[in-house]
């Protein structure tokens, strides 16, 4: 054990990181705080900074009087289903494009970049129109579709990242003993590549469980609501029961929460392959 | 992990081998790699190709009851004659500019603190990220209680303090309601500029900065002679990618204001979801979509033109 001396810098460093961290983390802890509040105390003035009356009231009414539930499951069921679409598809193309010669993979992966950076906003017009024409709005089909749009090209783009990582002479050795392609592909690449797939499918599925617009003009229907939908739209109500919309909000970002803990390894180049959705 | 500025920049993609090189098996199936890539590339077609020109289509279009006629570019000029888009786009603009600057200002802050803390930078690290892991959606509803005019915390705290003398309606007037989605926007992307700055930092050589200090360098000029060089295109690229995002940007708005009041919050995306949405006009929404657009692809030339040189002076 050393002995840690603070140079009056280093105080000050921590001072400030502790400032900003405070601002930082301020609103989560006002929404849990809110979140174990009794009713009557949500109003009160001052607000209680510690309260002596915390309690999980607000989670149990808020699942028994809304269909908190059913958004988690519609949330779960369109990720889930984004996220397989997505990693399948993409595990595929990057291995073609981290083994082979491919005439305009350089304009594919371009092309790729530049889909991440669409308006989702453009997008959503045509999504609606040819969804409601095909009878397609509220049902999960559509939202599977939308959410695989703009996390395909984002997988893609780090699965790519992650193949290349694995040399091509394993392949290369595998044949030559005797296996196929597919065989190569699906016995001896995808088990190796497992942590950079289960990294992207877990990103993929944060993305999903996240996004916000596409769920609000696809679904009109409340029991198809996501949970991102159906908790912003509980705002609109008269006379919001904050606590209990506090707590409904941790449900929906808890999974989220845990889900980082596992990947803080892969946060920067997850960022730089446009994890972010704005 | 890989190399950030790798990570930056577009993956590398197999090149073309010269000549003939006696790999058996792989020259004679080289058709397989479109097999392999032809899935993702018919759905990608599918999902996002269709749907743009969909959209272009749709934008030269009016639809009045049941029949939809082509107008050519008729859309685009009542946008353009439409006080409401040049509202949106100064509001665009100017909430991009703000809300990036103070990001670039307070993520290079934040990322400089955090470069030199050895223990727990890990932990601080997944902290101060929390803002922009949580759904947009369900951020600013956190932030609508935490602005609730009556009980929100936010007044209790600034009257306490003495920052205002009365309970504002925070999102009620045009420029606090303005001032209040930055604040918002700024708690969301902080966080994404100080990880891509705080990797940059990590590539400068701790030498290069011992040195100056021998040679007896004060730490303002270490910032600009050591630091900013370095960091330079960190910099550049980090901002150029936090413009894309952020004018796109649309939850915090939709979630928030949904643009008002009387369209002081109503951002591109804004007015093209209401137009959209709320007025019906699918043409006209799809016009400032394609403006939009125009906007975004200009930046993401720019981006890409920026990483591609790089790769190329880094040679790899």
């Amino acid at each position: 054990m050393n002995r840690v001396v603070l140079t009056p810098a280093d105080l000050l460093r921590w001072v400030l990181i502790l400032a900003a961290l405070a601002v930082t983390l301020f609103p989560f802890y006002w929404m849990v705080n809110t979140s174990l509040k009794p009713g009557p105390e949500v109003f009160q003035s001052p607000p209680t900074f510690f309260s002596s009356n915390w309690s999980f009231e607000a989670y149990r009414v808020v699942f028994e009087t809304r269909p908190i539930g059913r958004y988690l499951l519609n949330s779960l069921v369109v990720s889930v289903g984004a996220t397989a679409l997505s990693v399948v598809l993409s595990a595929l193309a990057a291995y073609g494009f981290t083994r082979f010669f491919v005439r305009g993979a350089a304009a594919f992966v371009l092309f790729l970049l530049f889909t991440k950076m669409l308006p989702e906003t453009l997008l959503i017009i045509p999504y609606f129109q040819i969804m409601a024409s095909l009878g397609l709005v509220d049902t999960y089909l559509a939202l599977i579709l939308a959410y695989s749009s703009f996390a395909l090209p984002f997988s893609v783009w780090m699965l790519i990242g992650f193949f290349r990582t694995i040399p091509r002479d394993i392949d290369e050795a595998a044949i030559i003993d005797g296996a196929s392609r597919l065989q190569t592909f699906f016995k001896v690449i995808l088990p190796l590549a497992r942590p950079g797939l289960v990294a992207v499918a877990l990103f993929t599925f944060i993305i999903a469980w996240n996004s916000y617009v596409w769920a609000l003009v696809l679904t009109t229907d409340a029991n198809m609501f996501v949970v991102s939908v159906g908790i912003a739209n509980l705002v609109g109500e008269y006379r919001v029961q904050w606590n209990e919309l506090m707590a409904a909000s941790v449900i929906a970002a808890l999974p989220v929460m845990v889900l980082y803990g596992f990947l803080n390894r892969h946060l920067v180049s997850a960022i730089t392959a446009g994890a972010v959705k704005a | 992990m890989t190399a950030v500025s790798d990570s930056l920049s577009r993956p590398a993609l197999p090149q073309r081998r010269r000549g003939h090189t006696a790999r058996p098996g792989l020259e004679s199936e080289r058709w397989h790699g479109y097999l392999f890539i032809a899935p993702a590339f018919i759905f990608l077609c599918a999902v996002i190709v269709l749907p743009l020109i969909k959209a272009f289509w749709t934008s030269l279009e009016r639809t009045r009851g049941l029949n939809t006629m082509f107008v050519g570019f008729d859309n685009y000029v009542r946008v353009l004659e439409s006080e409401a888009f040049w509202n949106s786009l100064w509001v665009s603009l100017s909430f991009t500019a703000l809300c990036v600057a103070m990001h670039m200002a307070i993520g290079l802050g934040l990322a400089m603190l955090l470069n030199r803390v050895a223990h727990a930078r890990a932990v601080l690290r997944v902290a101060f990220l929390t803002p922009w892991m949580v759904a947009p959606a369900i951020g600013s509803t956190i932030w609508l209680w935490l602005l609730e005019p009556q009980f929100g915390v936010v007044n209790y705290l600034f009257s306490a303090v003495g920052l205002i003398d009365s309970y504002k309606a925070w999102l009620g007037e045009p420029s606090l309601a303005f001032g209040s989605i930055v604040a918002v926007d700024v708690w969301r992307g902080v966080p994404f500029v100080m990880l891509l700055l705080l990797a940059g930092l990590q590539t400068i050589p701790v030498e290069q900065y011992e040195a100056a200090s021998i040679d007896g360098a004060s730490p303002l000029q270490q910032f600009r002679y050591i630091t900013l060089p370095n960091l330079k295109y960190f910099i550049v690229v980090a901002s150029t990618l936090d413009i894309i995002n952020t004018i796109r940007m649309f939850d915090i708005i939709a979630v928030m204001t949904g643009g008002g009041p009387v369209g002081a919050t109503e951002v591109l995306p804004a007015l093209l979801y209401n137009t959209a949405f709320r007025a019906n006009h699918f043409g006209e929404a799809a016009a400032i979509g394609v403006l939009l657009l125009i906007l975004v692809l200009a930046f993401s030339v720019l981006y890409v033109g920026l990483t591609r040189t790089h790769a190329q002076e880094g040679s790899r």
